[in-house]
């Protein structure tokens, strides 16, 4: 009884959340279909089922103000990074970031495919992070910004990376923007970011975009 | 030393080295299994591995299974039947190897995988690998960036079984293909191997004689290209390599090859023999199994830093 109320409130939930997505029947395991699902369609479910209903969440819970981060860094990179940041546990792994603010744009550049905007969220109107909007969003901040996903849990890294791939199309495709021209509108933002030194530019995937009054 | 247990194992197999005493060091012996020596990279895990094994007061034994699976069945037979304490593997294929590494389990040796997955979790203790994907990625904004975002390209493909082959082309394409103006005119396997890449290319060019620029799996095959379009007057064309292999360093540094991504493998070896001797002292590493070591992008500008499939300082 609680699965089906589960099950009919996780397909509610994924018809509300994913417009975009074709909804298909679970495949019985080991039969020919559950073969012949490619890498790409499962990891594109297993977006769907986590990025609504835990990541957004998450990074809603973590995230902190953008002037945290920037004034930890001074302190030291590494200390930034155990004070606030996750990482996977493999050496030489960059750190990642949850972050929240507001700023206004500076400067989007809505041309190439790799869409973004850079916002000032000081008043100094220097921009001080920028936000990826897509469709092509770059790294895998999303998915090693969230200490729930571990790479043990999937077959190869062909999976691990498919699933960031997916997630940042789920990020992509929840970014709504007015037309036009985007400078001296003001955002409020959430979302993760990978540093790997503490002057790489903060370059922001989105879990929340909103037009701030 | 070296040489005469390796060919003792060879030669006398199971029953001699079960007749074999318990050897001097003070903390057992490490089987050190890879592909073979012929490509660097192997040999620098080998060198990387034993040279930890040794300071942290094991004994080793170094293998090659040639990347046959049956071959390396018969390695971890001997290895068992050896009475080794832990076992650092780069293995001979992602599905094959999942038998081998059960039994070394089964038989209560753990092992510490490096530089290769296999499909499963849970039967080895630790499985350490670059992050090919990311690594794909950088050396793919390099390439794009030499070919100046246009142009027709060959790729060069590893080995089929390899999951590193798959997931590397799947990090050149997820960049690449965001360029309409980069066209893919070639793509062909030449697994892995230096004079199958020289083979390979001579025939794309053939095909192809305008083309622009060769993105390849691994630093042998890059050699490989670079060997046929140098032969055929072609060093014009840009190629990019990974692995981070002298050789590539080399020519890199001649203004042959242009870029290469590294792959922390000397450090890799040494951290699976830490996680193996704290595994063997403490019963756990104290870290997930799976993990992925970051890549570094080689070009002129750190090229003279490489030494050995490490970057210094």
């Amino acid at each position: 009884m609680m699965r089906a109320m589960t099950a009919i409130l996780g397909l509610s939930l994924g018809l509300m959340e994913l417009g975009a997505c074709k909804i298909v029947p679970n495949p019985e395991p080991g039969s020919e279909s559950a073969a012949s699902q490619t890498d790409d369609d499962r990891m594109a479910a297993k977006a769907g089922e986590i990025y609504a209903a835990q990541l957004v969440p998450y990074v809603a819970q973590k995230a902190i103000e953008l002037p945290t981060l920037t004034g930890a860094l001074q302190g030291g990179f590494d200390a930034a990074g155990q004070a606030h940041g996750v990482r996977p546990q493999a050496e030489g792994s960059p750190w990642n970031f949850l972050l929240k603010g507001q700023g206004t744009v500076i400067e989007a550049n809505r041309e190439s495919r790799a869409a973004t905007m850079a916002l000032d969220t000081t008043g100094d109107n220097q921009a001080d992070v920028t936000i990826q909007l897509g469709p092509v969003i770059k790294g895998t901040a999303l998915r090693d910004a969230a200490d729930f996903i571990v790479f043990t849990d999937y077959r190869d890294q062909i999976e691990f990376a498919k699933l960031a791939r997916a997630l940042n199309d789920r990020a992509h495709g929840a970014v709504k923007l007015p037309e036009g021209d985007l400078t001296g509108k003001t955002f409020r933002f959430e979302g993760a970011a990978t540093l790997r030194t503490a002057t790489d530019p903060i370059l922001v995937v989105p879990t929340l975009l909103e037009a701030a009054p | 030393m070296k040489l005469t247990r390796r060919l003792m194992i060879s030669a006398f197999g199971l029953a001699m080295t079960m007749a074999m005493p318990s050897f001097a060091s003070a903390e057992g012996l490490i089987a050190i299994i890879t592909p073979s020596h012929d490509n660097p990279f192997f040999k620098a895990e080998a060198v990387g591995a034993e040279a930890r094994a040794k300071e942290l007061g094991y004994d080793t034994v170094v293998m090659v299974h040639d990347d046959d699976p049956n071959k390396q069945l018969e390695l971890f037979n001997t290895a068992i039947g050896q009475g080794v304490k832990a076992i650092i593997l780069d293995n001979a294929g992602a599905d094959a190897t999942v038998a081998a590494v059960q039994a070394a389990k089964d038989a209560g040796i753990p092992s510490f995988l490096i530089d290769r997955e296999i499909k499963e979790s849970g039967i080895a203790v630790s499985q350490i690998v670059s992050n090919n994907y990311q690594g794909a990625q950088l050396g793919a904004e390099e390439f794009v960036r030499l070919m100046g975002e246009e142009g027709k390209y060959a790729e060069l493909l590893g080995r089929e079984a390899d999951t590193n082959a798959g997931i590397r082309s799947s990090g050149y394409h997820d960049i690449i293909d965001q360029y309409p103006d980069m066209e893919m005119v070639a793509q062909q396997t030449a697994n892995w191997s230096q004079t199958e890449a020289y083979t390979v290319m001579e025939t794309i060019l053939q095909a192809n004689p305008d083309i622009k620029g060769v993105i390849s799996g691994n630093d042998t095959m890059a050699m490989g290209a670079w060997a046929a379009l140098e032969a055929a007057g072609r060093t014009d064309v840009i190629v990019v390599g990974f692995d981070g292999s002298n050789d590539v360093r080399d020519s890199i540094k001649a203004g042959g090859i242009k870029a290469t991504v590294l792959q922390p493998a000397y450090r890799q070896a040494q951290l699976a023999v830490e996680q193996a001797d704290k595994y063997l002292k403490t019963g756990s590493t104290g870290v997930d199994e799976k993990q992925l070591m970051d890549c570094i992008l080689i070009n002129a500008d750190n090229a003279d830093k490489l030494e050995t499939f490490a970057l210094a300082e």
